[in-house]
């Protein structure tokens, strides 16, 4: 690895101060997960590395605040996972979190370092976009709050501008009862990256949400708010074609290792059809799991 | 760039000067010379370099040693007390876990910090927590009975 | 009967350093003064190098030098097991991606990898041959330059290495009711050793030592002697236990060029692979294999005819042997009115390929136990059934002039028909498979060893075998401990350090527990002879009438133990006993692969699936391996060597290939995008057992272990995949994604 600084800030405005300092010359360390990967083979090369742990505002840690969880940045996926209001409320989240990785990953990956990394693979964005989560954004210029579907643009690539940073990811409590599920495709049982990542909730008044990633640049999201999709009675044939037109926006890379195009459009509308009957099911359950 | 930092390696606290763009690993290998905690891929695949870090299993190769400041990290060489070998230990020895091995220092330390928070786990909760410590000998069957073991006799 | 002899599982030796971390692996041994190395390669499969300039790179503090084929002998030093083809480093022209240009020697890791990185090589891509069609291609360039293959080589303008026949009888004389013709495919996979090679060199006197993740250190010591113009008896060869070989640890790959390093710098020199560059050194003989079955309608096995096409790397290394060894016994474990196989040994620009457990049985046996099962679906037949109708009996020579069958094979079929319940009724949605195979052991061998039994009992065994996780080192103290009455725990084996312990030829082709084992078992046999003079001496007794037997001296009225008439024999001034063992196998003259077979690996492997149809994931419920083994010197290891064997073996046929690009360059290098099974990946089910027959060659009646259990996983679960689906694959890894397409395609 090429050398470079490390500073550990201990306030937010220390933390801006260093971003602003440096500009593209400053990485954000959080879990380390995605960083130390590349700054090992070389692909980033920053002056100097920011560990952001120690800064209050982003600390590690999920509280309620007005109808909604709130997780701190420095929050990693194995706290996601084990957290009961998260386990009963998001549980798609969870399905999502608890599969990043090994378990020695998800004891370092945060839930924003997963979102600011902004793989079009990254497991938890098409749960946080089917939630509709809302990030933190702190900055030069203050705070703002950019939900999260405006807040991926492409693969690397966030709302972030230069000198800013994520303090938390705040996730709103359902106001209707919801059924929600997450399901992926691997390669292997074990511990693996996505070729699919999916996620679909179902509300109480037949409004479906599909969240899907890793089958073009970024993350889609998008909703049937017809009520077929939410209705379990209703035949596949009347599913199908609203399936059809949810997923005509993915455009899988022809490049990549982990599956073909073909196969990954299939697997998308298996998952999909199967993640939704899941969501029927914990929404009639009335239990989240 | 040299970072102080203060750390506590199996039980006991220790003052480095290391080298910002070192990992844990690195320093644990070359600065302390615990050459016990392995190297292989060095992106947190294999889950070879796994130490035990306030009390979770991490990989140290995805770790800058900086980070570690006021932490506390348990490696293999940490396990035995007293130069007696932990239950977890002998439970390896007994079902003739170590095959070639390798990865059994961070398979070691997975299934102890899996016992630090789970000490009845299944054996699907075994594979979970062992999941991320790949084994080319592929000898999984010997080490999660050893872990189940070990978790019978620690009750 | 002592603890811890024979038919028990002693704890590994080892055992202890390995849950302490104090077991030393090359990566953990202190070099005092030594250079770090790395190596520098470039982008490109197969390119012209133009140019290389390292004075950058030599600015950066700590660096003592670059070395480049210009600073090496000229013309520039070659090596190889079979031939020397293999230049130091990359002469003229990269031949595959990751052939090193040029290495730095640094007095730290970090100033190396930054010189490594400002290495500036100007080269030019060329056209490369990349698979079996491109091989086989004449209108493709070649891979190597034509001055390094014999003059009188027919084939010296092609990449086709070497081309062989094999056989008996003739396939074309022969009449089959039914004749079965397919292609099967094998991947290139990588060994992924978790513990990557290591090489390191030292100038030491007027001569030198050389340590390295070696599983043969008396290869590497000739081949050292003869590149550096040394008496062996200069060379001297440390290999520390390794942490996974596979055969991918046999044969030198970077110990020539940090022994020219070291020798330049004065110094030690240390080159640590990283895991992606072991991908680049090592991998499996990728195959093509036409097979063509022909069987009678009441299920007898006519003939068997084959061309394979091995796809080997730019450096033979020892993939030759790989294919004739492999190929010669492709027929299996069968009996047939004929046999043919014209096998072929290409050439082409990536890594090279060299030993990998199961040598080529894999490859081969997937091809012809696939279609075995082709044909048992046209003539209407139980695959079990044709299988066991063809299965040669005890003693039977199937192969004729060669070792015939060792062992009742047909009890170890039985056994995995039985463990898989064969003839149980199928839950729906299932399939079950079964395959079989066999590989042959090695064909010549020799190996010494010395045991030294101590004056207070105790002994120390040196045995030249690597330790890389097959236990070699328990099983010969647990001989040691049965032959001379002593207990396992104080028996400690000595071994890789060629300047003190004695000869042994390799570690490879299962052959340590039957040829050194045997060397092991001769030598605490000497030490028995000179206890029993001891005795007659010491109790005045004809040596004649003194019998040692389970670690006893027996007199015609009295008896000892062995450690009592020796320190008896010993006396005051105490000292040890001394035996000498030689394990000897010969080359047969004129025999194809030097030698007929000194036993052989047979293994029946069943399995019982499901394929989910929306997806194509493959589900195994239950699988079973059962291998013929002589006789289990310590089970517990048996059973992992098994097991393990099994897991690879999933691996290869259900995850595990190299992805290339267009100009031949390896995508996936590294864990992320190569994968192999994990903990979470095993079967619901897996069983391992063994045949005991006591019919082996080696102690007791031993035979070798440790290849057996992955020569048919892939077979056997595609078999149990078409059994589920109907699907005929003939293509590996059988990944989720194939399946579908199968799917898609059968619909």
């Amino acid at each position: 690895m090429r050398e470079f600084e490390f500073a550990r800030p201990g306030s937010l405005a220390e933390a801006v101060a260093l971003l602003e300092e440096h500009g593209a010359g400053a990485h954000l360390l959080a879990g380390g997960t995605d960083l130390v990967i590349g700054l090992r083979k070389g692909w980033l090369a920053p002056s100097v590395v920011v560990d952001c742990k120690r800064v209050p505002e982003m600390a590690a840690g999920i509280r309620e605040d007005g109808g909604s969880l709130v997780i701190g940045a420095s929050t990693v996926m194995t706290d996601v996972v084990e957290d009961p209001r998260i386990r009963e409320h998001f549980p798609a989240l969870v399905e999502a979190a608890e599969v990043v990785g090994s378990v020695q990953i998800r004891n370092r990956a945060t839930l924003a370092g997963n979102i600011c990394n902004c793989s079009p693979a990254a497991d938890t964005a098409p749960p946080l976009l089917v939630y509709g989560a809302v990030v933190h954004v702190a900055g030069r210029d203050g705070a703002r709050q950019v939900p999260i579907d405006d807040f991926i643009l492409g693969p690397n690539r966030t709302a972030l501008a230069p000198a800013e940073l994520v303090t938390a990811i705040e996730i709103p409590l359902p106001e209707r009862r919801i059924g929600s599920a997450y399901l992926r495709h691997t390669r292997r049982k074990g511990t693996d990256l996505a070729s699919i990542t999916l996620c679909c909730s179902v509300d109480e008044q037949g409004v479906t949400r599909i969240a899907f990633g890793s089958i073009g640049p970024r993350p889609f999201l998008v909703s049937d708010e017809t009520g077929v999709l939410a209705d379990p009675d209703a035949p596949d044939e009347a599913k199908a074609p609203i399936f059809e037109e949810m997923f005509a926006q993915a455009s899988p890379s022809p490049r990549s290792m982990r599956s073909g195009p073909e196969y990954r459009l299939a697997m998308l509308r298996v998952l999909g059809k199967r993640a939704l009957q899941t969501a029927i099911e914990r929404l009639a359950r009335g239990q989240s799991t | 760039m040299k970072i102080p930092i203060h750390i506590k390696v199996n039980g006991e606290w220790r003052d480095l000067d290391i080298e910002a763009h070192h990992t844990l690993l690195d320093v644990l290998r070359d600065d302390l010379e615990l050459t016990g905690t392995k190297e292989c891929c060095d992106e947190g695949e294999c889950g070879t370099c796994t130490v035990v870090a306030d009390g979770r299993a991490i990989c140290s190769c995805l770790a800058l040693a900086a980070e570690f400041d006021g932490a506390e990290v348990i490696t293999v060489e940490g396990l035995a007390v007293d130069g007696r070998l932990s239950p977890l230990q002998q439970a390896f020895l007994d079902n003739a876990a170590p095959q070639c091995g390798f990865c059994i220092p961070g398979q070691l330390m997975s299934a102890h910090a899996l016992l630090l928070h789970n000490p009845r786990p299944t054996l699907d909760e075994v594979h979970e927590a062992l999941g991320g410590n790949l084994c080319r000998c592929a000898g999984y069957l010997q080490i999660t009975e050893a872990v189940l073991q070990a978790a019978e006799a620690s009750s | 009967m002592t603890s811890g002899g024979i038919g028990s599982s002693p704890h590994r030796g080892g055992g202890y350093g390995r849950v302490t971390g104090h077991q030393k692996y090359f990566a953990d041994l202190k070099l005092p003064e030594a250079l770090h190395a790395k190596l520098v390669t470039i982008d490109a499969a197969r390119a012209r190098i133009l140019s290389i300039d390292t004075s950058a790179a030599e600015q950066v503090p700590g660096v003592r030098f670059v070395t480049t084929a210009a600073d090496l002998p000229q013309p520039i030093p070659r090596f190889g097991p079979q031939v020397p083809d293999r230049p130091v480093l990359a002469d003229g022209e990269v031949k595959f991606h990751g052939e090193p240009v040029a290495a730095v020697a640094a007095e730290t890791k970090d100033a190396a990898e930054e010189a490594a990185r400002l290495v500036a090589v100007e080269y030019e891509v060329l056209e490369g041959v990349y698979t079996v069609a491109d091989a086989l291609d004449p209108a493709k360039p070649l891979v190597q330059d034509p001055s390094l293959r014999p003059e009188d080589d027919p084939l010296r303008g092609t990449n086709i290495r070497k081309e062989y026949r094999f056989g008996f009888g003739d396939v074309d004389a022969v009449t089959a009711d039914v004749v079965i013709e397919h292609t099967y495919a094998f991947p290139m996979v990588t060994h992924f050793a978790i513990e990557p090679h290591g090489f390191a060199a030292a100038p030491d006197g007027d001569g030198i030592t050389i340590w390295s993740t070696i599983q043969h250190p008396y290869w590497l010591q000739r081949t050292i002697a003869g590149m550096f113009d040394l008496p062996l008896s200069k060379v001297r060869v440390i290999a520390p236990d390794l942490g996974g070989g596979f055969g991918g640890k046999q044969h030198p790959k970077f110990e020539p060029l940090v022994a020219y390093m070291a020798l330049r710098a004065g110094r030690p020199v240390r080159l640590l692979l990283t895991l992606d560059e072991t991908f680049q050194a090592v991998r499996r003989a990728a195959t093509e294999v036409l097979v063509r079955t022909g069987v009678n309608r009441d299920g007898t096995l006519v003939f068997e005819d084959f061309v394979c096409n091995f796809l080997a790397g730019a450096y033979v290394d020892i993939a030759d042997r790989v294919v004739t060894k492999s190929s010669y016994w492709a027929g299996g474990p069968y009996r047939a009115s004929a046999v043919r196989v014209l096998t072929r040994t290409l050439l082409s620009n990536t890594v090279p390929s060299t030993a990998f457990r199961g040598f080529g049985v894999p490859q081969l046996s997937w091809a012809r136990e696939s279609n075995l099962d082709e044909a048992a679906a046209a003539i209407g037949i139980d695959r079990l059934e044709l299988r066991l109708r063809n299965l040669p009996e005890h003693l039977e020579e199937f192969m004729p002039g060669d070792t015939p069958a060792d062992g009742t094979w047909r009890e170890t079929v039985d056994k995995a028909a039985e463990l898989i319940g064969w003839d149980a009724p199928l839950p729906p949605g299932r399939g079950r498979g079964i395959a079989i195979g066999l590989k042959s052991g090695p064909t010549t061998g020799l190996s010494y060893s010395m045991v030294r039994l101590l004056a207070d009992g105790s002994a120390l065994v040196f045995a030249g075998t690597s330790d890389m996780g097959q236990g070699a080192r328990t099983v010969f103290a647990q001989i040691a401990a049965q032959e001379l009455g002593i207990p396992f725990e104080r028996i400690q084996v000595v071994s890789g350090d060629t300047a003190v312990v004695p000869y042994d030829q390799q570690t490879s082709a299962s052959r340590s527990t039957v040829i050194m084992g045997n060397a092991v078992l001769a030598a605490c046999r000497d030490v028995l002879a000179k206890v029993r003079a001891m005795a007659a001496r010491v109790y005045d007794v004809d040596e004649s009438e003194v019998v040692t037997e389970d670690g006893m001296v027996r007199l015609p009225d009295r008896k000892f133990t062995v450690v009592e008439v020796a320190q008896a024999g010993l006396g005051r001034l105490g000292g040890e006993v001394i035996g000498i063992g030689e394990s000897r196998k010969d080359a047969t003259p004129g025999h194809p692969l030097s030698g007929t077979a000194a036993f052989f690996e047979f293994n029946a492997t069943a399995c019982e699936v499901s394929v989910d149809p929306e997806t194509g994931q493959i589900t195994i419920h239950r699988y079973v391996t059962v291998s013929d083994v002589g006789k289990a010197l310590n089970p517990n290891q048996v059973h992992g060597q098994d097991d393990g064997a099994a897991v690879m073996g999933l691996g290869h046929t259900l995850m595990e290939h190299y992805i290339f690009d267009d100009a031949g360059r390896i995508r996936n290098l590294g864990a992320i995008d190569y994968r192999i099974p994990t903990a979470k990946d095993l079967p619901e089910e897996l069983i391992s057992a063994s045949v005991e027959n006591a019919d082996g060659p080696g102690p007791y009646g031993a035979k070798g272990i440790s290849e057996g259990s992955l020569l048919v996983t892939s077979p056997a679960v595609g078999s149990a995949v078409r059994d589920a689906t109907g699907l005929v694959i003939r293509d590996l890894p059988l990944t989720p994604e194939r399946v579908w397409r199968a799917m898609k395609e059968q619909q």
